[in-house]
């Protein structure tokens, strides 16, 4: 029987943790660009517009992300379209972090006083003119640290990309622990792992939000 | 024909009626001042004047321009119509050179070197121009609203609306920003104030307007209007600022 060293689990266990990385680079775009898209169409305040992104956020947020794998995943090739594991990580992944991203960014921009709108309205400058000079510039500022904060939720949120047979971190885990029955260690490896990824970007978070309020 | 025109206004939020049918004229170069308790419909009144807010009935005309809730018609109107605010509503995240400069790039398309040297003027103008590269944060409030004003100035209105905009501040900065406000009426400016400044109103203001109930309750010279007040609500006013 092949011996496991304790450098096999992890070298094994940092090879999946690419795909984690990965996984959470696409949903961070995605959702990103996605969650742009949302808060652009959201800030023309049209009623409609705005009733189906709230209708959308809501369902996101309200189901769990291990949910919305299932659905994905299953409910996909249900209407004929074969999904692979990744493709319905990244797709569940990018949708659920869309949701998050639109509403820290919606708040971010109605956070700013309704004056910095109307001194642009009473100096002729139009919407698109408001939004890119004045409006996003001060919102992108203050949105910074909570849109980092949340990419730490999504890396984690990977790991539940496991259980519709994705290999990354937690997948990895399970796989090797079950050819070295050494749960504990493989476990504590893998949480390290996570720890090791996430720790970083919360560091960040907490020194943009500290040179944000700084600057004000 | 009057530069700003307003024929019987009504203005209701909801079932609020805020503003019962106000006409008001003012020619080019007057100085008006709309004095009265908060919730009189001031500055409901003067937002009527540039758009910012929409009435139900009459009709509003500036510069021969009809203000109506067309997105399209308000930024030509902005070009005749300046505002400044209370809470001066400066953008924080530009220097005070870029505050003035934005509007006048952007939608009267001047060069960066017009906009510049117009820009240089104006803080002159007004007492600041050494403060061209300074973000407003950095400054105090009088000094936030002269560049305030400067903005509005910049689109070259032919009329400035100014709501309540020495309420703000500290009462050591009011004198320099009134200061402002004289030396653009010395130029012929129009200029509409909605105001608390009673001194200011009678010394400065060619005309009083007083707003009780949402109603133009009593209008005229300013001195006639402080040193001999006709209605009962006029006068209780007038006795509860001084």
């Amino acid at each position: 029987m092949m011996q496991f060293t304790d450098w096999d689990i992890l070298r094994n266990l940092l090879l999946a943790a690419r795909w984690t990385i990965l996984l959470s680079l696409m949903a961070f775009l995605g959702g990103g660009v996605f969650g742009l898209a949302l808060t652009l169409l959201r800030s023309m305040r049209n009623t409609v517009i705005t009733r189906l992104i709230q209708g959308y956020v809501e369902v996101f947020q309200g189901i769990p992300l291990l949910m919305q794998l299932f659905l994905t995943f299953f409910g996909l090739s249900l209407i004929g379209l074969e999904v692979d594991a990744w493709s319905a990580a990244v797709i569940s992944l990018t949708l659920f972090s869309s949701a998050f991203f639109h509403d820290i960014w919606r708040g971010c921009i109605e956070a700013l006083p309704k004056g910095q709108w109307e001194a642009c309205r009473t100096l002729g400058l139009s919407y698109l003119q408001t939004m890119r000079y004045v409006i996003v510039p001060q919102a992108m500022r203050m949105s910074i640290a909570p849109t980092v904060g949340f990419s730490v939720q999504i890396v984690k949120g990977t790991a539940l990309a496991s259980v519709i047979g994705f290999v990354e971190l937690t997948k990895a885990g399970t796989m090797i622990n079950n050819a070295v029955f050494q749960p504990f260690k493989v476990f504590a490896f893998v949480a390290l792992l996570y720890f090791l990824i996430c720790f970083p970007l919360s560091l960040l978070a907490r020194y943009l939000e500290k040179k944000n309020h700084a600057a004000r | 024909m009057p530069l700003v025109s307003l024929d019987k206004v009504h203005k209701y939020y909801g079932d609020n009626h805020v503003l019962k049918g106000i006409d008001l004229k003012v020619e080019a170069g007057e100085v008006v001042s709309i004095i009265g308790r908060s919730g009189s419909g001031k500055s409901t009144l003067l937002r009527c004047m540039n758009g910012l807010e929409q009435y139900q009935k009459g009709g509003v005309v500036v510069d021969n321009q009809s203000v109506e809730d067309d997105e399209y018609k308000l930024r030509l109107l902005s070009r005749s119509v300046g505002m400044v605010f209370q809470s001066f509503n400066l953008f924080p995240h530009m220097t005070v050179g870029q505050n003035v400069m934005l509007a006048t790039k952007l939608v009267l398309k001047k060069s960066a070197i017009e906009s510049q040297k117009l820009t240089e003027e104006l803080l002159e103008k007004v007492g600041l121009s050494d403060k061209f590269s300074a973000y407003p944060g950095n400054l105090s409030g009088g000094q936030q609203q002269r560049v305030a004003i400067a903005r509005s100035l910049a689109m070259s209105p032919k009329v400035l609306l100014c709501d309540e905009i020495t309420s703000a501040l500290d009462p050591e900065l009011v004198g320099e920003v009134l200061k402002v406000l004289e030396q653009l009426k010395v130029e012929g400016m129009t200029l509409i104030l909605v105001t608390h400044e009673m001194n200011f109103a009678r010394d400065v203001g060619d005309r009083v307007v007083f707003m009780n109930q949402g109603k133009v309750w009593e209008t005229g010279a300013s001195d006639e209007i402080f040193a001999n007040p006709q209605t009962e609500e006029l006068k209780s006013f007038l006795a509860a600022v001084r």
